[in-house]
């Protein structure tokens, strides 16, 4: 005991310096403890009925992953996007039916060459610091988004802008080189919604003209956002505000929706939305989506390069087997083509998908040279349903001498370095897009960016650039059954089902409505009874 | 020169062969209920290890799609998982899995770790002070981190889940033989082995080695535990062995999500591991006893 006060005698000033250490601590978790609940409270503040027309109620609590980037311009995440669509506003939207919809743009109008659009904004629309939204804010917006110097994600898209301009305050002119059948879509596209001109730091200013304001963002814990009093449409948004909580593990997620803490999980497992169905209070709902899990193989080299092997891959898989078992029956069989039964009069179920035959892809194994059958490795992101499918794969596979070795990865590793544009054999998840032109373009064109499968076929290009530059739907139509034949008969590619989308949510709120990109819906209609 | 008057206890002192003393530490490992039971569960799991393929009804990747999700019955006893797979089949040839991984870990990390520890403890200087500030570091990680980090370097695959078993292991051992190798090298039975001029291993390993065995059969089976659950905690956070592997940590990781749908398909994985783990703790605990090991 002498020795401990020896030594504090000895060390005077670290013991005065430990203490006071510790005094501040004690101090400073008091003062968070007091604080908090003035944190929380914040978007609860204006719950009152102070707004002029309408009265405002109830605050909306969503979990969802974590949201890393803030800026319009590089969000990705469904819960990046989901936060953006609720401080800013697109210039056209799209509905849980995929049709472009007006948004900030009341009207617009096309040239008969397809080369110019040009459109009317609402009027009485405000920025949440106030100044009055116009033309010239649009512009500046998509000269940012296009401007290929600053190397933003949608430099390639908005390529084809030849010019945007403003006439007068209302008005948007936007010049294309080319025609574009699916502009006002390019238009839509995650990332373009409308900033203020001149904006400097778009990640933490949040000065939008969107339904709600961001009242307190906490980075890895939560993001309040508090309704726009203001908004331009009268008597929305119904709520008094959104908490948007993050959760890094959907299951966690899901725990938290059954016990209250939370009013709404989107997107999660099938086997956790299958665990949610008898649950009393919450209400689930699925829709059928364009998103797909793409089983590709290498086709630039061997043994992918030998059109005998792709066959028996495509003989030895049994798809109704693989949505029974990976996806419990929810979403839709595919057919090896991104274009998916949702692009109603694009789909085609002309060329039919070959029938499991074991013996047919052993043979055509064995005239490719292996007649002992094949090993491959297979990666797979720790994903989805992915590790299942792979699973199931390898399993089916075995029978027709396919011998599979199946390395799950996290998506980091999966994604990071390309690795995943490397390998020979691999699995990936397409979310939902609205038109299937972006698949092609990115996927299965020789040169385009994500070509995984390594694919490249003279026709199949030819068809794919004339179905996203021709002005006639009947030959667009008509190229895209081209497409599907071929990637059928030839391409290095399995899409096996294209996957639902889930959302589950509490009983109290009204008004919801999931879309495909689950960061798409939005939360103006909702409205709750509590 | 004889080693038997070296040894600590009395029973080994009167035992006259290796296998009749081994029977004798089974048996007396039964006169006492908590080690009986842990020695049992343990001879039951490594049973089912040896004959698994002989008993097991179905093989481990077989899916029959239209048994999925059957709870537990005559014709799948533990029942059946999310991609219809027998649970029972799997369990019992992730025994054999875990049990083999874990046991060729501890084995190479403890004949390795006996020998460094043994060399290391016994010539000291510079050469003992250099090995056990390389382990020091090496144990300054927390081992699931070590792990962790060995294998994002290695890749995940069986034999990388060996190396990191070995790498995780071996200091531990190495650093419990040379304390003991410190306690015995100075006594008088030494001293005069090697001023009759023995060689180097006829010292190490006739002399030290003998009274080290104790404290190493005891440590072999803790770290054995250890090693299955290092092995298990690894294949549920999916860096480990892949699938569809029936590792018993895999296949908790795999199902956890479905346990509203088939609960069966998560807690028979899941009672296979705490079983296993509790079972050698508990033989491990009666070894400390019989050999007074640890006690003071």
């Amino acid at each position: 005991m002498n020795k401990y006060i020896n030594l504090i005698k000895n060390n005077l000033s670290l013991t005065i310096l430990l203490i006071s250490l510790l005094v501040v601590l004690i101090l400073t978790s008091c003062a968070q403890a007091t604080q908090a609940p003035e944190i929380t409270d914040a978007g609860t503040t204006h719950e009152t009925s102070e707004g002029p027309t309408i009265s405002r109620e109830g605050v909306f609590k969503v979990a969802m992953q974590p949201i890393v980037q803030t800026d319009p311009a590089f969000i990705s995440s469904d819960s990046e996007v989901l936060v953006a669509n609720h401080v800013y506003d697109y210039l056209v939207d799209i509905d849980p039916q995929n049709n472009i919809i007006p948004r900030l743009a009341k009207e617009w109008t096309v040239s008969d060459d397809g080369l110019s659009y040009v459109f009317t904004l609402q009027e009485g629309v405000t920025f949440h610091d106030g100044s009055p939204l116009s033309a010239e804010d649009v512009v500046w917006t998509f000269n940012r988004l296009r401007d290929p110097e600053a190397g933003l994600p949608t430099g390639d898209l908005y390529s084809n802008i030849a010019n945007v301009g403003g006439s007068g305050d209302l008005e948007v002119i936007f010049t294309l080189e080319n025609p574009n059948p699916f502009f006002l879509f390019d238009l839509s596209d995650n990332h373009a919604l409308i900033l203020k001109a001149g904006t400097e730091d778009a990640s933490t200013t949040f000065n939008g003209t969107g339904p709600f304001k961001v009242s307190n963002y906490l980075p890895e814990d939560r993001i309040i956002l508090e309704a726009n009093e203001n908004y331009f449409i009268d008597g929305e948004p119904k709520l008094a505000g959104i908490e948007i909580i993050f959760f890094n593990d959907e299951a966690a997620a899901v725990d938290a929706l059954r016990g209250g803490q939370v009013d709404l999980a989107l997107r999660m497992s099938t086997e956790l939305f299958v665990s949610l169905q008898d649950e009393p209070n919450i209400v689930t709902i699925d829709i059928p989506t364009n998103g797909f899990d793409l089983v590709r193989l290498r086709s630039d080299r061997s043994p992918g390069d030998d059109p005998r092997v792709i066959q028996a891959f495509k003989l030895a898989t049994d798809r109704q087997a693989i949505l029974q078992l990976v996806q419990q029956g929810y979403g839709a069989i595919g057919r090896d083509s991104p274009i998916g039964p949702l692009y109603t009069t694009y789909y085609s179920e002309d060329t039919p998908v070959p029938t499991r035959d074991i013996a047919a892809a052993r043979q055509l194994l064995s005239d490719a040279g292996y007649p002992d059958g094949l090993e491959m490795e297979m990666h797979v992101p720790d994903s989805g349903g992915r590790p299942n499918l792979a699973v199931v794969l390898k399993e089916q596979w075995a029978e027709a001498g396919i011998d599979v070795n199946v390395i799950v990865e996290p998506e980091s590793v999966y994604y990071g370095d390309d690795g995943w544009l490397e390998v020979d054999l691999g699995n990936t998840g397409w979310g939902s897009r609205p038109y299937p032109q972006f698949y092609l373009d990115v996927m299965l064109k020789c040169d385009a960016i994500w070509n995984e499968s390594h694919f490249c076929d003279d026709e199949f290009d030819h068809l794919v650039s004339l179905a996203g530059s021709t002005l006639d739907e009947a030959e667009r139509i008509e190229a895209y059954h081209e497409m599907q034949r071929i990637l059928i008969e030839r391409g290095p590619v399995i899409i096996p089902y294209f996957f639902a989308q889930y959302a589950a949510i509490s009983d109290q709120f009204q008004g919801f409505e999931l879309k495909a990109f689950a960061g798409r819906t939005d939360f103006r209609q909702l409205s709750t009874t509590r | 020169m004889p080693s038997v008057p070296h040894t600590q206890t009395k029973q080994e002192n009167a035992a006259p062969s290796r296998g009749w003393r081994f029977f004798r530490v089974i048996r007396r490992l039964y006169a006492r209920p908590a080690s009986a039971l842990g020695t049992s569960i343990f001879i039951i799991f490594l049973f089912l290890a040896i004959i698994g393929p002989l008993v097991t009804p179905y093989t481990t990747t077989e899916q029959i799609y239209s048994d999925a999700f059957q709870s537990p019955s005559s014709a799948h006893w533990f029942g059946t998982d999310n991609l219809g797979r027998d649970v029972f089949s799997r369990v019992i040839a992730g025994a054999r899995e875990i049990l083999v991984l874990a046991g060729l870990g501890t084995l190479i990390s403890v004949v390795t770790g006996t020998i460094i520890g043994l060399l290391s403890g016994y010539r000291g200087g510079w050469f003992d002070e250099l090995i056990m500030r390389f382990f020091d570091s090496l144990l300054a990680l927390p081992a699931m981190l070590l792990a962790l980090l060995l294998l994002g370097t290695l890749g995940p695959s069986t034999n990388s889940i060996l190396i990191v078993i070995v790498v995780v292991y071996t200091p531990i051992v190495a650093r419990v033989t040379r304390s003991v190798v410190l306690e015995v090298k100075n006594k008088a039975y030494v001293e005069a082995a090697r001023l009759q001029g023995e060689s180097l291993p006829h010292i190490v390993f006739g002399e030290i080695l003998p009274p080290v065995l104790p404290t190493l059969a005891v440590e072999s089976a803790l770290r054995f535990s250890y090693a299955i659950f290092l092995v298990a905690s690894l294949g549920f956070l999916g860096v480990g062995v892949q699938p569809p592997n029936p590792n018993w940590g895999l296949m908790v990781k795999e199902t956890r999500n479905y346990v509203s749908q088939m609960p069966w398909a998560l807690y028979f994985p899941v009672i296979a591991i705490s079983l296993t783990v509790i079972g050698i703790n508990l033989m491990a605990d009666g070894l400390k006893e019989l050999f007074g090991v640890g006690t003071q």
